[in-house]
């Protein structure tokens, strides 16, 4: 593969690269970050076409910000999980207005073994928790626990300080472990 | 505090984190494909066009002959000069062009295009 070529080259110089009309930047570009986006987006969402969809979106702002992208500012992998982010909660509002239970039930990857099933179940019910958590708990939780962000990194995608952080993660998982207490049996928790 | 903190354990909070982050999340390859056309096709987009200069205009080729605009001065100059001199003939002007045509130049030849201009000029 030719993109091996850029293995050394740091996100932001290969948006200039790209910027400056590197077919090659483009492309490399697209295999390093595309799969981080969508990756965020399924794990927030839990939807395969609601990922791609909000993983293009994300893809297709940063194609347009690149000529104007100023070096050293931002990283540009932090931008993306924040435009992400962003994306899947105003998707995770919409969604909430409209019917919860019309949210989609997440895909069984691999084929009818049980214990996929039932960590499929898991992950439904986690993903509904988040989802009725308040935004900004959510994302912190996300990005915290899900997405394995340090604290530093997530109070720069979400431009609070490291102690919000903290605060809103105890606080999110907190109110996490509440939504799911109801739903014990359910995720194949029996007692203790 | 403490009793909520033994819900987080009971649920394993941590260990379902950890089974959703390793969650198997490969895009799928047309879904690569239309970022990419999405990003060359913005590649394309933002490319500086490059546009042929337009030829300059009639009046500019004319400007640019003569010498640009300080040479519009010096000939704007020269024309108001020329009709003042026709205008208000100076009388060593109207001996040489007598001379020169060998007869006598009547009025009839000099077309008065301000008399009462002529006027106010003898009256000062």
């Amino acid at each position: 593969m030719p993109f091996d070529a850029f293995a050394d080259v740091s996100d932001d110089a290969l948006l200039v690269l790209y910027a400056n009309g590197d077919p090659d930047a483009a492309r490399a570009l697209n295999i390093r970050l595309t799969p981080r986006a969508f990756g965020q987006a399924m794990r927030m969402l839990g939807d395969r076409a609601e990922a791609e969809d909000v993983a293009q979106d994300a893809m297709l702002r940063l194609w347009k910000i690149a000529p104007d992208w100023r070096r050293g500012e931002a990283k540009v992998t932090t931008w993306l999980y924040r435009v992400v982010a962003n994306l899947c909660t105003d998707r995770l509002r919409k969604q909430r207005n409209v019917d919860i239970d019309s949210v989609p039930e997440p895909e069984d990857d691999r084929d009818g073994v049980e214990g996929d099933m039932q960590n499929a179940a898991r992950m439904a019910a986690l993903r509904d928790a988040l989802a009725e958590l308040p935004d900004r708990q959510r994302q912190a939780v996300v990005l915290r626990h899900i997405e394995g962000l340090g604290n530093p990194e997530i109070a720069e995608i979400m431009e609070i300080s490291t102690e919000a952080v903290e605060s809103l993660t105890a606080r999110g998982k907190r109110a996490l472990a509440a939504i799911l207490a109801g739903r014990r049996e359910e995720l194949g928790y029996t007692d203790g | 505090m403490a009793e909520m903190d033994k819900k987080t354990e009971d649920f394993d909070l941590d260990a379902m984190f950890a089974d959703m982050r390793t969650q198997d999340v490969v895009p799928a390859p047309d879904f690569m494909a239309r970022v990419l056309a999405d990003a060359l096709d913005a590649q394309a987009a933002a490319a500086p066009v490059t546009v042929a200069p337009r030829p300059p205009s009639r009046l500019r080729q004319l400007l640019a002959a003569i010498g640009g605009w300080p040479a519009v001065a010096g000939l704007a100059t020269a024309g108001v000069a020329g009709l003042w001199i026709g205008v208000n003939p100076p009388a060593s002007i109207m001996t040489t062009a007598e001379s020169f045509l060998g007869t006598t130049v009547t009025d009839q030849y000099l077309v008065d295009l301000m008399p009462s201009y002529e006027f106010a000029m003898a009256e000062g």
